[in-house]
């Protein structure tokens, strides 16, 4: 019990890492494996604030009273955190974008149905 | 002193311009790429002279590195940097006239952000930044792909986007562990430490990163997505992908190889991985009667070549696979505009329909041959002398495996040679039909593809115009100490 206490966050980072894994690699759904791309994102997101985690301590806000260095989190996961989010987002909207035009063209979202290309 | 940053941070303003300079006139938006890169190519070659002698470290925000965000321009950084920005200016003088389709505008914006993420990635010395730039070059890459929003355009993109936003994330995942065990991200930081680590732990991380970038290197079991997207993008783009997009990816694996992660012990893994690469493109290439989608295979095969010969890992496979970046890159974006503009003027993908080009066509074909010539490795030109290194680089090892290696390397070769001649004898000696009306490419156009085919030649015949610059980027590949000298200084 006390493991998972500990590496609650990471395992839970993982556990969507691979939940996301999954989706794309398995379903047919194009919109399936978008929402699968979205869950590594978000797993990784989680990996890298609890890789900046340190147990008991607040968030770094200097501005607020009583907050000094000693009792902070590492601030720089969470501005890569903010960074990888923003790149997520755009990366979303654009597989959106290109999905609804795959559709138009297909009339399907089932991906082993669009197959004009290969080998 | 010319700021080597500017060479990021032109064409990132210039990019967001471009609707401004829309609203005076419509027509300045194609000009400002060609304005743009020319800057960059002009500044890079300012720089050259001074990073032989002393390379630049840029420090953001006034902080002394480790802790600030730096670029590290060295002489393999500002080789790729001109190689990019040269490449790019040539083709936006192609796009001018060949990209007719509305929304221009977009496609100028994405192709300068396209250049951008391309120039970062060779350029900074923080490897979270590296992911930034890489994913700015992969999203416009997947806009790009998808312009004209035709059928084959749209599903290219979207095969190109999963793939490569899995690559990213695995790219994320090594910067995370490595920010986890190292707690910086600096390039130079990390590989002064690397000794410290649990050899398993790196192992996992070097996995990760790895497979991250050999997806966008197009690396043999991660290729699927490359002959698509290349061969359904517009011309031009699909001559920035395959001259500059992917080496960027070939970039990152040389970079966390050898500067990072100093893991000799997988070279020869890299070396096997290349030629398997290398076979695989070059017997798909053999039967696509395709021409895109045959570059596209090509492609495929070259960057096993390169890759292969940087799993050689003396200071003359290095070099010798950095002068192939530089004539793959130089014969395949010629080959790619090339031939876009004989499938615009013949309306047809296929290497039949090509026929009798050669005497309707006299310069593109021309032209269009120097580069094939120079991807078999034909003297005199540039693709010879660098496979020559290779094969001769391969030799000097004295290992028995890579003699192996190294003649399957040329069976490959001559595969490649088969189906090149196949298009050349196409395009010369058949007969084709509904000629007539079919004119010389024009203006803007040929342009471009004549500058590419004279470099192809006076590099061929005149190596050490670049040599000298090469030697000093492999040196800097395989002597870690100096580049973590340069940033932290004196260690």
């Amino acid at each position: 019990m006390n493991l998972i206490y500990n590496w609650m966050y990471y395992i839970s980072s993982g556990g969507l890492i691979l939940i996301g894994m999954y989706i794309v690699l398995v379903k047919t759904n194009l919109i399936k494996i978008i929402i699968g791309l979205h869950f590594i994102d978000t797993g990784i997101n989680i990996l890298l604030i609890c890789i900046g985690y340190v147990k008991g301590r607040t968030a770094p806000i200097f501005s607020t009273s009583g907050i000094n260095p000693t009792n902070v989190v590492d601030p720089v996961p969470q501005a890569l955190v903010l960074t990888a989010i923003v790149i997520g987002v755009a990366v979303l909207a654009l597989a959106l974008s290109i999905a609804i035009k795959v559709y138009e063209h297909n009339k399907t979202l089932n991906v082993s149905k669009i197959k004009r290309l290969k080998w | 002193m010319v700021n080597p940053s500017l060479l990021i941070g032109l064409p990132l303003a210039f990019a967001f311009s471009i609707p401004l300079f829309g609203l005076v006139s419509k027509r300045i938006g194609k000009y400002i790429p060609i304005v743009t890169l020319l800057i960059n190519v002009v500044i890079s070659f300012m720089l050259i002279p001074q990073i032989l002698k002393n390379p630049i470290v840029v420090s953001i925000g006034g902080w002394s590195p480790p802790f600030c965000i730096n670029l590290v321009v060295g002489p393999l950084g500002i080789f790729l940097a001109t190689l990019i920005s040269g490449i790019g200016f040539l083709v936006s003088i192609y796009a001018v006239s060949y990209i007719k389709e509305e929304p221009t505008e977009k496609y100028h914006i994405l192709f300068l952000l396209l250049m951008v993420g391309a120039i970062g990635i060779v350029l900074t010395g923080d490897i979270f930044n590296l992911f930034v730039f890489f994913e700015i070059l992969c999203i416009s890459s997947y806009a790009l792909v998808a312009y004209y929003k035709d059928k084959e355009g749209t599903e290219a993109a979207m095969k190109y986007l999963i793939q490569g936003s899995v690559g990213s994330s695995f790219i994320l995942i090594g910067v995370a562990l490595l920010y986890g065990f190292f707690g910086t991200l600096n390039m130079a930081d990390i590989a002064s430490r690397i000794t410290s680590a649990n050899p398993t732990y790196l192992f996992v991380t070097l996995a990760f990163l790895i497979t991250g970038f050999g997806i966008e290197a197009a690396i043999f079991p991660l290729n699927a997505w490359l002959p698509d997207a290349h061969s359904s993008a517009p011309s031009s783009i699909s001559a920035i992908l395959s001259g500059i997009a992917i080496k960027t990816g070939v970039y990152g694996v040389a970079r966390m190889v050898y500067t990072m992660f100093n893991a000799n012990s997988i070279l020869l893994f890299i070396a096997f991985l290349g030629l398997l690469t290398l076979l695989i493109g070059e017997m798909c290439a053999f039967r696509q009667d395709d021409i895109k989608r045959l570059l596209a295979y090509s492609s495929i095969g070259q960057i096993g070549l390169i890759t292969f010969a940087l799993g050689i890992a003396t200071s003359l496979g290095v070099f010798a696979s950095l002068f192939q970046i530089v004539s793959h890159t130089l014969a395949k974006a010629l080959l790619f505009l090339a031939a876009g503009y004989m499938i615009y003027r013949v309306g047809s993908k296929s290497i039949a329909s090509l026929s009798g080009l050669g005497k309707k066509m006299p310069l593109t074909s021309f032209a269009f041959t120097i580069g094939s010539f120079s991807l078999i490795g034909l003297p005199p030109f540039a693709g010879f002398v660098s496979k020559l290194s290779i094969v001769y680089a391969a030799i000097q090892v004295k290992k028995p495996i890579f003699l192996a290696f190294i003649a399957i390397a040329l069976i490959a070769t001559i595969i490649e040679a088969g189906y090149f001649f196949k298009i050349v004898q196409n395009l010369y000696f058949k007969k084709g039909k509904n000629l007539d009306k079919i004119t010389e490419t024009s203006g803007y156009i040929l342009i471009p593809i004549i500058i590419l085919a004279i470099l192809i030649i006076a590099i061929g015949v005149h190596p050490q115009f670049i040599t000298g610059l090469l030697k000093e980027s492999a040196k800097e590949l395989l002597e870690r100490a100096g580049y973590v000298g340069w940033v932290l200084g004196g260690t």
